[in-house]
């Protein structure tokens, strides 16, 4: 067949987006509506690609128009032998989800980009990363996926508008890490080859016994990390969250980035690799170092967008755990973490960019009480919040219960990170605690209290804002809702192969129960109401909070952990950049350059004397 | 169609002597004169890539080989040849283009066009001469005449940079003028072919080496190899914008690297000890080019650095191939090295020169060469700012742009042939170019304008922005060369003439072993 699915999710989105560069920027909700409209059309056979069966082939790139033997027959059929596809439950999978992001994305980004935050061409960029998302999940050749995947760094870099001259080093940053991380690809693609395997996906069973295997693996994981965020190469996450307009920040960094660097993650760790010892262990420690140190950076932001950047970070911990397990538990738990942390991350930074949008405000000292002129904005942070906490009933919760389950399964096996199950346990559920913690910071500085005077008249109910982060959220209900009895059995057992259900966790029966207790609370509260209570002065932090002033002072809330005199000194080495593996990496390279700068001192005499000492040194060597 | 092959001297040369003349008469003649000889020249030599499999001979003068040894001057086109031409013309092409809005800021611009003229002949000539002594003499004229042209401006900063330049160029001259007289003294013979073999009768010894080293100093340093690119830095950014483009784009390539592969690969014998060095050089080159333009905030100087590393990729690949055909490895992977080495130099003749003219644009609007003045150009100046973005992604190796692919068959060529070093220093250059592009971006296009004049800024000129867009596009066109059947057709025939060594010599001499 010709045109199939494939076609239309990969070439569609390029296409439009290609063409659209043709429109002036004057238009730019008519780009909008197109893009919603291709958006939509891609979603819909992203679902009929999801119903059909697993296929790999290659891409039929058309050449029958022409003449058998002519000059575009022979490139297309030449062209083609490189166009591998490979579908199958989790590729599918991911593209259905990319579709709907995109379709959501776009939808928020045609009401929230005002013409001071836009990118230039915002809409092709947005298009054509789309396709090439799906074209990197669905491509079966190591060489079309690295095509693929290296267009994307170029349109990330291209959604964030380098107007000021941080956010143009954010966008520099951001595209030097992902562009070295590409390159190290490169390097493992080239190693993959000199080992004697075909460059199919697919096909790939490499064991991780020799020297060179490693190496790969290495090369190749640290492209999956650098685009998913996770540590040691994450630091461009927080920067990006907190430049770039937020629906940039949500389509990429929180949803398709992560999407597709942990769908290749799971593709190097379950199927193209077979992980020895020490690769697990380190998988697991990165995995978990990502979680805390994520975490731990997110709880001192001020600015809430940059601690939503960290958590982006926090997130991608669990998933890494997950598919460094290697069990059908823990690859269940790391996809279904995936997806959910999609879900939420990108309702989250949604909502942050309404908030920036109506406010103008970029620290959460700044806000407060917003929740009653932003209702539906409120209700989704809050369903979000929830779900990023692990609190049940929500999606979250649901899939890091797998995840644990999957570390405590791990932990009765033989190996050194087997023995180790504790210490990832109680890192993973920490981490779950803290996020807790600087996500009860972020809902009180910004949407509890009284609301603040100067946003009394902020009218945050426009459809195109809100509509995006409700269905986010509803999503994000049913995902939790329904977990055990119809998301995992049905979605992610067949990805991920089937396993026994651990313990009596059962989602529906727990959310009615919650349910219950929620509104006996409230029933409590009617019948009590004006009975047995006194009103007092709110305390917060020790000090009396002053009605007057709304909000709460949230910012302040966890300052003592700086108390600790190493703690601190660690948070200040973060706030220099010490540990930034770019910053490292930046001044070293300027060092050098400075040094071998210094030996060109534009004197003619010391230039012919290198000439001269080269051609003696040679000769020497030689003669 | 080999009675034509001369046209690619003549042509340029006779216009180099019309436009002055005719110039005192009608002031616009090398305006009109030299766009359409050059575009006239890239259309002959594109269509040389049809007869690929041929290797023509053109005896100048008519004289003939007596008794198989060659009397006369011959002109050689084969594969590389091919592909030496049509770099150096598209790129002649597209930079005479842009001169036509460029060199309005200029006066006494037919002078310009003249010294233009003599430098595409000379490379021309380099390129197809099959004569040892030819070869130096239309060398000189092509690198004089850039001498010239880099002092175009005459203000101070140009004067000093071209007289450094000849200085340094005179002592690369006068080592290859050495070494082409002991080769004489030697082989008794000035033709390639014929020294090819007479030296694989004698053997390799002593003086042979000597040579070689004479060589590879005096055409290392007009391909700019550390340690002999101590002129570039300064001579690439004087130049005005065309010619810094022509400079970096193509004459080092046509007098310096093609010169090393012809006589390297053609006329001496391989052997394993001076393949290293040169993998070596170039690896030296590539490695500490990069550093060095890191640190620059001169935007022309940052290229001029980046060209010494981008050309350390050509000639590592090209080097690799030479070990390897040295020690009798697998020819695929020399193939394979010497086809990622051949790849890069076309790709960096493209976005090396687009880069330069993409640089003229900016000091054409903003007035400064140096990054930290500039800022904020983007919203006004989309084509510039466009074509850059593409010929940075394009030199950084970020698909879909050419560079890279032929950066991924060097990488994958030196991880298969064993020099896992080269492949990871090869990686790290990369990101490190990618590094000091994203600085250019950063404070060229992003941020703030920080130019006088920045409310009357807008895009270039008609001329200058077509001749942009058009390398533009070859950026993103020849990634297609990675596809089988294209390699085939264009760089194939390149690799072939340059790994059947002994090809050249029997076809030209009618001698085999």
């Amino acid at each position: 067949m010709f045109m199939s699915e494939l076609h239309i999710v990969i070439f569609l989105p390029v296409i439009a987006g290609i063409l659209l560069f043709l429109l002036p920027e004057r238009v730019f909700t008519l780009k909008g509506v197109l893009s919603v409209l291709v958006a939509a059309v891609c979603l819909i056979f992203s679902f009929i690609l999801y119903f059909e069966t697993a296929a790999t082939g290659t891409l039929n790139l058309g050449k029958e128009f022409f003449k058998d033997g002519s000059l575009l027959n022979t490139l297309l059929k030449q062209t083609e032998s490189f166009a591998a596809m490979h579908t199958d439950n989790l590729s599918k999978l991911i593209v259905l989800f990319v579709g709907l992001f995109t379709l959501i994305v776009s939808v928020y980004s045609t009401g929230y980009l005002f013409p001071k935050i836009r990118p230039r061409h915002y809409f092709s960029y947005f298009l054509i990363t789309a396709g090439c998302a799906n074209g990197a999940v669905l491509a079966d050749h190591m060489l079309l996926f690295i095509f693929f995947w290296g267009i994307m760094g170029l349109t990330l870099y291209k959604l964030i508008k380098g107007h000021t001259s941080i956010s143009a080093s954010t966008a520099k940053k951001t595209f030097i890490m992902i562009g070295a991380s590409d390159g190290i690809m490169i390097l493992g693609i080239a190693v993959i080859m000199h080992l004697g395997f075909p460059l199919s996906i697919s096909a790939m069973d490499i064991h991780t016994g020799s020297f060179a295997g490693v190496a790969a693996f290495l090369c190749l994981a640290a492209g999956a990390f650098t685009k998913a965020g996770a540590f040691p190469f994450h630091t461009w996450v927080p920067d990006y969250a907190s430049y770039a307009p937020a629906s940039s920040s949500a389509f990429l960094p929180a949803s398709l980035d992560k999407l597709l660097g942990i769908y290749f993650l799971a593709r190097l760790c379950n199927s193209m690799f077979v992980l020895n010892d020490w690769l697990t262990l380190l998988m697991l420690f990165a995995g978990v170092g990502t979680i805390i140190i994520g975490v731990m950076m997110a709880l001192m932001q001020k600015d809430y967008k940059r601690l939503l950047g960290y958590h982006a970070v926090s997130q991608v911990g669990y998933m890494v755990t997950g598919f460094a397990l290697g069990t059908p538990l823990g690859i269940a738990g790391g996809l279904f973490h995936l997806i959910n942390n999609a879900l939420y991350k990108s309702g989250l930074f949604l909502a942050a960019g309404h908030v920036e949008r109506l406010t103008g405000r970029h620290t959460i000292d700044d806000l407060g009480g917003l929740s009653k002129v932003m209702p539906v904005t409120f209700f989704s942070v809050f369903v979000f919040s929830l779900a990023i906490s692990g609190v049940p009933p929500l999606n979250g919760f649901a899939s890091k219960w797998l995840i644990y389950q999957g570390i405590i399964e791990f932990g009765e096996g033989p190996g050194l990170a087997n023995q180790l199950w504790v210490v990832w346990l109680a890192l993973a559920i920490i981490g779950s605690a803290l996020t807790l913690a600087s996500f009860i910071k972020f809902i009180s500085g910004i949407f509890l209290g009284h609301t603040k005077s100067i946003y009394r008249s902020v009218r945050g109910k426009d459809m195109l804002y809100c509509l995006p982060q409700a269905v986010l959220a509803i999503i994000c209900i049913i995902f939790g809702v329904f977990a055990s009895n119809w998301v995992i059995p049905g979605i992610i057992q067949k990805v991920s192969g089937d396993f026994a259900y651990p313990g009596i966790w059962e989602s529906s029966t727990v959310s009615v129960l919650v349910m219950i207790s929620i509104f006996a609370g409230l029933t409590i509260y009617w019948l009590m109401r004006g009975r047995g209570f006194r009103v007092d002065k709110a305390f917060v932090l020790g000090e009396t909070q002053d009605h007057k002033t709304g909000g709460y002072p949230s910012g302040e809330y966890y300052k003592t952990i700086t108390g600790n005199q190493v703690i601190r000194m660690i948070y200040r080495g973060a706030e220099k950049k010490y540990f930034d593996i770019y910053d490292i990496a930046r001044e070293t390279v300027l060092g050098i350059s400075k040094r071998l700068s210094w030996l060109h001192s534009g004197i003619l005499p010391v230039y012919l004397i290198w000439i001269i000492a080269g051609l003696l040194v040679m000769l020497i060597i030689f003669m | 169609m080999k009675e034509w092959i001369p046209l690619f001297v003549v042509l340029p040369l006779a216009g180099a002597f019309i436009i002055p003349v005719a110039g005192s008469v009608w002031k616009s003649t090398g305006r009109v004169v030299t766009p359409l000889l050059m575009l006239f020249l890239t259309v002959f030599s594109l269509l040389f890539f049809s007869f690929k499999p041929q290797v023509m001979v053109y005896y100048v003068g008519g004289w003939e080989p007596i008794d198989g040894i060659p009397v006369g001057i011959h002109f050689v086109v084969d594969g590389l040849s091919v592909l030496m031409l049509a770099i150096i013309n598209v790129i002649a092409f597209a930079a005479s283009f842009y001169s036509l809005s460029y060199m309005h800021r200029f006066t006494g611009d037919r002078y310009f066009y003249t010294l233009f003229c003599l430098m595409v002949a000379g490379m021309n000539g380099v390129v197809i001469t099959g004569d040892l002594f030819n070869l130096f003499v239309f060398l000189e004229i092509a690198v004089i005449s850039s001498y010239a042209l880099v002092a175009f401006g005459i203000e101070k900063a140009e004067l000093e940079a071209s007289f450094k330049y000849q200085v340094l160029g005179g002592v690369a001259s006068l080592l290859i003028l050495l070494g082409i007289a002991v080769i004489y003294w030697q082989t008794q013979t000035l033709n390639l072919a014929d020294i090819s073999v007479v030296l694989q009768e004698a053997g390799n010894h002593k003086t042979l080496v000597f040579v070689q080293m004479l060589f590879i100093a005096g055409f290392g340093l007009k391909a700019a190899m550390i340690p002999f690119h101590a002129w570039l830095p300064d001579a690439h950014p004087s130049a005005p914008a065309p010619i810094s483009a022509m400079l970096s784009g193509v004459l080092i390539k046509a007098v310096g690297v093609y010169s090393i592969m012809r006589l390297f690969f053609n006329m001496f014998a391989i052997s394993y000890e001076i393949s290293m060095l040169i993998v070596i050089i170039g690896t030296v080159s590539m490695v500490g080019g990069v550093f060095l333009a890191i640190g620059q905030w001169d935007f022309k100087r940052l290229l001029a650095y980046h060209s010494i590393s981008q050309m350390g990729y050509v000639v590592v690949g090209i080097g690799m191939g030479m070990v390897i055909l040295s020690v009798n490895g697998d020819q695929r992977i020399a193939t394979l090295a010497i086809t990622g080495g051949l790849f890069h130099m076309v790709n960096h003749a493209i976005f090396k020169s687009l880069l330069f003219l993409n640089s003229g644009a900016l000091e054409y609007r903003t007035g400064t060469r140096m990054l930290r003045e500039m800022g904020g150009v983007a919203d006004q100046m989309p084509i510039t700012s466009a074509s850059t973005l593409s010929a940075s992604m394009a030199i950084s190796g970020i698909p879909p742009f050419n560079g890279f692919f032929s950066k991924l068959l060097i990488i994958i060529a030196a991880v298969a042939g064993g020099f896992y070093l080269i492949a990871v220093l090869a990686v790290v250059v990369s990101f490190i170019t990618l590094a000091s592009f994203m600085k250019a971006h950063r404070y060229a296009f992003s941020g703030i304008p920080k130019f006088k004049g920045k409310n009357m800024l807008k895009e270039v000129p008609f001329t200058m922005g077509l001749s942009m867009v058009f390398l533009a596009s070859m950026c993103l066109g020849l990634s297609l060369l990675v596809i089988p059947f294209l390699r085939d057709l264009v760089l194939a025939p390149a690799v072939d003439a340059l790994m059947n060594m002994l090809h050249y010599s029997q076809h030209i001499h009618g001698y085999t072993l």
